[in-house]
C-alpha cells in the first residue's frame, strides 16, 4: 500500500496547497458551468435535449483537462527540484511510485469533475426545468460520463507521465501535456458529438471500451518506461 | 559493509564508471574523491540501489544491488548535495512520510526523536519551505537516518553550509561512525575529507586510481622543507641546485624570501643545504618541515593519473 502513501501525500500537501493548480482547476470547473448559464441553444424538442447532453459532457470533460497538466507537472517538477531522488532511494517498487502519483492526481480531479457535473445539473434544472433535465440526463448517463472521464484521465495521465519521465524540464512536460490535451479535445469532441447524435448511447459505451484498451496499453508502457535507472539518468 | 566489485556503468556511449572496486567497512568513513565527471555520484547512486550497474556488482550487508535492490535501498541512507525537500510539508509530516515508506513501526515517534536529535524539535510543525539552508540539510540527514540504516551515502552533504554548520555536520558524521555505520562520503572538500575520513578512494575518469588510508596518502611523498631567509631567492635556488636539490621559490612572506625543497634523506641533506645557504651569504631565519596535506596528495595522484 505504499502507493497510497504517495497518493495521499500528493492530495494532502501538493494539490490542496498549490494555489496555481487550484486556480487552474477552478478555471476548468467554472467554464462548463458558465456554458450552461450562457447557453442559448437548448430549445424545446430533441435538439435541445442533445444540447443538454453536450453540456453534461463538457462538465465532466473540462476539469479532467486540467488534470492532465497536473499529472505532467507532478513528475517534471519533482525531477527539477530533485525531490524525486529521495523517493527513488526508498524501498518502493517503481510501479508503486507511478500508481501513487497517478491516483494522487486522479482523485482530486475526479472530485472536481463530479462537483462540476452536479453544479451543471442543478443549474440546468433551474434554467430548463427539473423534470426535463431528469428525463434527459438519467443517472445511468451521468455515471457513464464520469466513468468515461476517469478512463480518459488515466489514459492521458499515463501518457503525460511517460513523457514527463523522459523530458528534463517542467516547461517541456507542460508543452507536451498541452499537445495531449489538444489532441484529445479533438477526438473527444468528435466522439461526444457522435454519441449525442445517437439516442441509445452505444457510442459512449464504445468510447468507454476503447479508453479501457488505451488505459491498459498506456499503463503498461508507463510501467516499462518508468524505471528508476531511466528516470535517474535524466535527473 | 559496502563491497563494490568491478563496477561499470555506461550511459549510451559514455562510460561513467569502469571496473571500480573498493570497500567500506562498518565504523569507517571512506571519502570518495575525484574531479567533476569522475563518476562519484554515479557510484553512490549504484551503491544506494537507485541506478543499476552495467557490469559488476555491489554488495551491501551481503545483499546484491542486482538481485535485491529493494533490500539494499532499505539498508542505505542517502544524502545529496541539494536537500531536495517537499517545501509545502511541515517537518513532522515529512519525516513521518519517509518513515512509513521505510516501514518504520512508530513513524511519528521516530520523526519526533530525529528532529530532537538534530535540534529541530521546535520547528516540527513549520513548513520546510521556510527553513534556512542549514536546517534543510539537517532535515535531509534526518530523512536519511529515519530507518536507522547501517550504511550512509553522503554526496556533498556540506555544500553551501556556513563554517559553523559544517562543523556541526562533521561532528555528527563522526558520531555516526562511532555507532558503527559504514559511511561513504563523496566530496570535493579535501579539508573535510582529511579531517574525518579513515580511508580515501580517488576516482579519475570513472576508474579507481588510488585507494588507501588518509594518513598513508599524506605520507606518501618525500618530506619537504620550507626555508625563510633574507636575500636573493635565485642565489638560494642555485646554491641548493649545486647539491642536487630541486628547490622551488615561494612567494615572499613578512618581508622574507622563501624556498621549498624535498628530500628522501633529510638527516643527511638538510645540514648540507643549510651550510650551502649560509655560505652563499643568505641569512636563514627558519627551516620548517612541511606536512603534506590530503590536497597535495590528491593533486599529485591526479597529475599522475593524467599522465
Amino acid at each position: 500500500m505504499k502507493w497510497w502513501l504517495i497518493a495521499w501525500r500528493e492530495i494532502r500537501w501538493e494539490v490542496f496547497l498549490d494555489r496555481a493548480s487550484l486556480v487552474r482547476t477552478a478555471f476548468f470547473v467554472v467554464i462548463p458551468i458558465f456554458f450552461v448559464f450562457s447557453n442559448r441553444g437548448v430549445g424545446p424538442g430533441a435538439g435541445g435535449d442533445l444540447a443538454l447532453v453536450g453540456l453534461a459532457l463538457q462538465s465532466v470533460f473540462f476539469p479532467s483537462l486540467g488534470g492532465v497538466a497536473l499529472i505532467a507537472a507532478t513528475f517534471s517538477a519533482e525531477k527539477e527540484n530533485g525531490t524525486l531522488v529521495p523517493l527513488l532511494a526508498a524501498p518502493i517498487r517503481d510501479f508503486d511510485i507511478v500508481l501513487g502519483k497517478l491516483i494522487g492526481m486522479v482523485i482530486p480531479v475526479m472530485a472536481s469533475c463530479a462537483v462540476t457535473l452536479a453544479a451543471a445539473y442543478a443549474l440546468a434544472s433551474y434554467r430548463y426545468g427539473a423534470e426535463r433535465v431528469a428525463r434527459v440526463l438519467t443517472p445511468e448517463l451521468l455515471y457513464a460520463l464520469l466513468v468515461v472521464s476517469l478512463l480518459y484521465l488515466i489514459t492521458t495521465g499515463s501518457i503525460a507521465m511517460i513523457v514527463a519521465a523522459r523530458v528534463r524540464s517542467s516547461r517541456a512536460a507542460q508543452q507536451i501535456a498541452g499537445l495531449v490535451i489538444a489532441f484529445s479535445v479533438t477526438i473527444f469532441a468528435g466522439l461526444g458529438f457522435a454519441s449525442s447524435q445517437l439516442a441509445d448511447g452505444w457510442p459512449l459505451l464504445a468510447l468507454g471500451v476503447a479508453l479501457i484498451a488505451f488505459d491498459v496499453a498506456a499503463l503498461e508502457v508507463a510501467r516499462r518506461v518508468w524505471q528508476r535507472g531511466e528516470v535517474i539518468g535524466r535527473v | 559493509m559496502i563491497d563494490v566489485r568491478h563496477l561499470t556503468r555506461r550511459f549510451a556511449d559514455v562510460v561513467a564508471l569502469e571496473d571500480a572496486s573498493f570497500q567500506v567497512r562498518p565504523g569507517e568513513i571512506v571519502a570518495l574523491l575525484g574531479p567533476n565527471g569522475a563518476g562519484k555520484t554515479t557510484a553512490s547512486r549504484i551503491i544506494g540501489g537507485i541506478l543499476a550497474p552495467s557490469e559488476g556488482d555491489v554488495l551491501v550487508d551481503g545483499l546484491s544491488v542486482r538481485t535485491d535492490a529493494d533490500a539494499v535501498r532499505a539498508r542505505c541512507g542517502f544524502v545529496t548535495d541539494q536537500p531536495s525537500l517537499y517545501d509545502r510539508m511541515p517537518l513532522r509530516a515529512y519525516l513521518g512520510f519517509f518513515a512509513r515508506l521505510y516501514d518504520v513501526r512508530d513513524a511519528d515517534g521516530r520523526a519526533v526523536a530525529l528532529a530532537k536529535l538534530l535540534g529541530l524539535d521546535d520547528v516540527l510543525e513549520k513548513r520546510l519551505g521556510a527553513f534556512s539552508r542549514g536546517m534543510r540539510q539537517k532535515v535531509a540527514i534526518a530523512r536519511a537516518l529515519v530507518h536507522d540504516p547501517p550504511v550512509l551515502l553522503l554526496d556533498e552533504p556540506a555544500t553551501a553550509l556556513d563554517p559553523e554548520m559544517t562543523q556541526v555536520l562533521r561532528a555528527f558524521i563522526v558520531s555516526l561512525r562511532a555507532r558503527h555505520r559504514a559511511i561513504l562520503l563523496t566530496t570535493h572538500d579535501l579539508d573535510e575529507a582529511q579531517r574525518i575520513a579513515d580511508r580515501v578512494v580517488v576516482l579519475f575518469r570513472g576508474r579507481v586510481v588510488r585507494t588507501g588510508a588518509t594518513s598513508e596518502l599524506r605520507a606518501g611523498a618525500r618530506p619537504s622543507y620550507r626555508v625563510a631567509f633574507a636575500g636573493d631567492p635565485a642565489v638560494a635556488r642555485d646554491a641548493l641546485a649545486r647539491l642536487g636539490l630541486d628547490a622551488s621559490v615561494l612567494p615572499p612572506e613578512d618581508g622574507l624570501s622563501a624556498i621549498r625543497f624535498a628530500t628522501e634523506d633529510p638527516r643527511r641533506t638538510n645540514p648540507q643545504a643549510l651550510r650551502a645557504l649560509l655560505d652563499a651569504d643568505l641569512r636563514v631565519i627558519t627551516v620548517a618541515s612541511e606536512e603534506r596535506t590530503l590536497e597535495d596528495a590528491y593533486l599529485a595522484i591526479l597529475a599522475e593519473a593524467r599522465k
